[in-house]
């Protein structure tokens, strides 16, 4: 096994990571050991799926795979009482580009995850759960393929939890690599063995998603804390981190920086601390130049901006946002006109192209970057990649990928022009040290 | 003949049980269809289709949404090297050019002289405090530089490490009929 970088062991502000590192967690006795499933054990015996839903909500939980949205008040849209199955889905399709705490925690603590999941069955009234994971994440799988299995076992999963008159099952459907299956609609038609395009809402999953039933759709990291909320209190749990954006969170740190590695970090604390602390910054005689706070998909900000907090209100306040918790930080040894280039490639290759902006849009903004690269920019080259970014922002596109391309391109104009005119105007690239493969 | 062997036909037909409505079980049949042959053969999608009473062209659009399924031969290890943003601030586009001419191919259509390796740069897999890193059978390895990939060339060569999905050698036996290749989502945006 790789060696674990990150978060691990008992800190203040470690909930989710402070028994990683702990030798076989991933085994259910080791994880019993360290206070597993008591939360499962107390929502099934002495709690009522309201209580549930209410302790979620008055933590302030906010979903983790980056829309940010309330998760308490997500489960209380599910109609308990609707005649048939519900289902709890799970988004394992970790795959904006520089995120990777949903594996961290599958790898070192399958068993919380399972714990989250079987709980948010319960107070949804749902009896199965799907787990959908990235056909990539080979070990992850297995991890929890093994982890389902001994809880099963042991009767956590089955007809009779903890005794308790409520069947519970979890079962595992494979990606197979598509980046808007990340996406909660484009998943469930994934999971129902179709072409990943994202649905038009309404309706939303809440009322008709998984295989047109009612559906609670929440990101592994999500659920994952909902153990620890559970044990620890909703009230304590929202006195961590700011008022709205209460708790931890996990942030992945990769990219230029001397020790990369998922993080457990209050929110509001700012990325300097992130960047320059706990990842160690920057290698040895370079600078910061450039961070995408939240995934690939976050709006870029420069040094200048290291004290912005990484709470969502603080980055929607420096116009960008809290997005996946993905930190990918650049030095000043890179281009940036190039790593747009980069990400506009992944974003045209991922389009779905269900919607017509994001499938033209985004190879539009591709074969502009080349034209630049190449040295045979213009102005005009600089005025189509703008209006190709607003082209793909502002609900053109039924889901989040189209504006995203949109907000690379607009924030690393906003924040390098230069860089840009420096490209497009003059044919030059003043970075010390140009990469050689875009 | 069948494309896919009976045993794997009759596991196909069992999946759409499996699931609150048999179309699900596309993606799974699927996969055992490839586990088979290597790749995904228009005739072998036939199958398929036919086993879970589907439509064949249904099926091929599921096939060609989805980058983990390959529908021209590739080799029996496969590289899978990121070079999505985090990988690349840290070295993949040199492990790659590296890799390429280890293997000696020039782009993800070809396989190597041997039959044994091919290699695709894909986007991010999601394990970027390793970067560079690539999936390989099966497996992540992290931390990539070029004596790391020739170690695992090294090693794949003297056989001391079999594929786990053991199929039948693909470029020898029946070989579809030629198709338009199916990277031009990939191509058009390498331009």
């Amino acid at each position: 096994m790789a060696e674990i970088r990150g978060s691990y062991g008992e800190q203040p502000h470690h909930l989710l990571t402070k028994w990683f590192g702990t030798a076989d967690l991933h085994r259910l006795d080791v994880y019993e050991s360290k206070g597993g499933y008591a939360a499962l054990r107390k929502s099934l015996l002495d709690m009522t799926p309201a209580d549930i839903t209410n302790e979620v909500k008055t933590s302030g939980l906010r979903g983790r795979g980056g829309a940010g949205f309330a998760t308490g008040v997500k489960w209380s849209f599910i109609n308990r009482d609707a005649p048939g199955p519900k289902y709890v889905v799970v988004n394992a399709d970790e795959s904006e580009p520089g995120t990777a705490k949903d594996r961290y925690i599958l790898e070192n603590s399958p068993h919380m995850v399972v714990e989250g999941i079987l709980i948010a069955a319960y107070a949804v009234g749902a009896n199965q759960a799907w787990v959908y994971i990235r056909g990539e994440y080979d070990k992850p799988y297995q991890m929890l393929t093994s982890a389902i299995e001994e809880a099963r076992a042991k009767g956590y999963i089955g007809p009779r939890p903890f005794g308790k008159d409520y069947p519970l099952d979890i079962r595992l459907y494979r990606g197979h690599g598509a980046y808007i299956c990340g996406e909660e609609t484009a998943l469930l038609e994934s999971l129902e063995g179709k072409r990943a395009q994202p649905r038009s809402r309404p309706p939303f999953p809440a009322v008709k998603g998984a295989w047109g039933r009612p559906t609670l759709l929440n990101n592994v990291e999500t659920l994952a804390t909902v153990p620890t909320i559970l044990n620890m209190g909703g009230a304590a749990y929202a006195k961590l981190g700011t008022a709205k954006s209460p708790g931890t969170r996990l942030l992945t740190v990769s990219g230029n920086v001397r020790k990369p590695g998922v993080y457990e970090v209050e929110f509001g604390k700012t990325f300097r601390h992130v960047i320059m602390e706990l990842a160690g910054g920057p290698p040895e005689g370079r600078k910061v130049k450039v961070f995408w706070p939240g995934g690939s998909s976050a709006p870029v900000l420069p040094e200048s901006m290291l004290d912005v907090t990484t709470d969502a209100e603080a980055l929607a306040a420096a116009r960008s946002m809290a997005g996946s918790g993905g930190v990918i930080v650049m030095d000043d040894s890179h281009c940036v006109v190039r790593a747009a280039h980069r990400l506009l490639k992944f974003y045209a290759y991922e389009s779905c192209g269900k919607c017509t902006p994001c499938r033209i849009g985004q190879d539009w903004a591709v074969r502009t970057y080349e034209r630049i690269l190449a040295n045979q920019g213009s102005q005009l080259e600089l005025d189509i990649l703008l209006r190709v970014s607003d082209g793909l922002q502002n609900g053109r596109c039924l889901c989040g990928l189209g504006d995203s391309g949109g907000w690379v391109i607009d924030s690393t104009i906003r924040h390098f022009r230069e860089e840009y005119e420096d490209h497009a105007l003059r044919h030059e690239c003043n970075v010390g040290k140009a990469l050689t493969h875009a | 003949m069948t494309a896919l062997s009976p045993h794997v036909l009759e596991e196909i037909k069992e999946l759409p049980a499996k699931y609150p409505q048999p179309r699900s079980a596309v993606m799974p049949a699927l996969d055992l269809a490839q586990e088979e042959l290597g790749h995904l053969t228009p005739e072998a999608m036939t199958e398929v289709a036919h086993a879970l009473q589907l439509d064949p062209g249904y099926v091929e659009g599921v096939a060609t949404f989805y980058s983990l399924f390959h529908l021209e031969p590739v080799g029996k290890h496969r590289f899978y090297l990121c070079t999505n943003l985090s990988c690349m601030l840290r070295g993949a586009n040199e492990v790659v050019d590296h890799l390429k001419s280890a293997i000696g191919v020039s782009g993800p259509d070809q396989v190597s002289a041997d039959g044994l390796f091919s290699y695709e740069e894909v986007e991010c897999l999601g394990a970027c405090e390793y970067a560079p890193m690539m999936r390989l059978d099966h497996e992540y390895h992290y931390d990539l530089t070029a004596e790391k990939i020739d170690e695992l060339i090294a090693h794949r060569r003297d056989g001391k490490l079999e594929a786990p999905l053991a199929g039948p050698p693909q470029r020898v036996g029946r070989v579809a009929a030629p198709r338009k290749p199916r990277a031009p989502r990939k191509k058009k945006a390498d331009g």
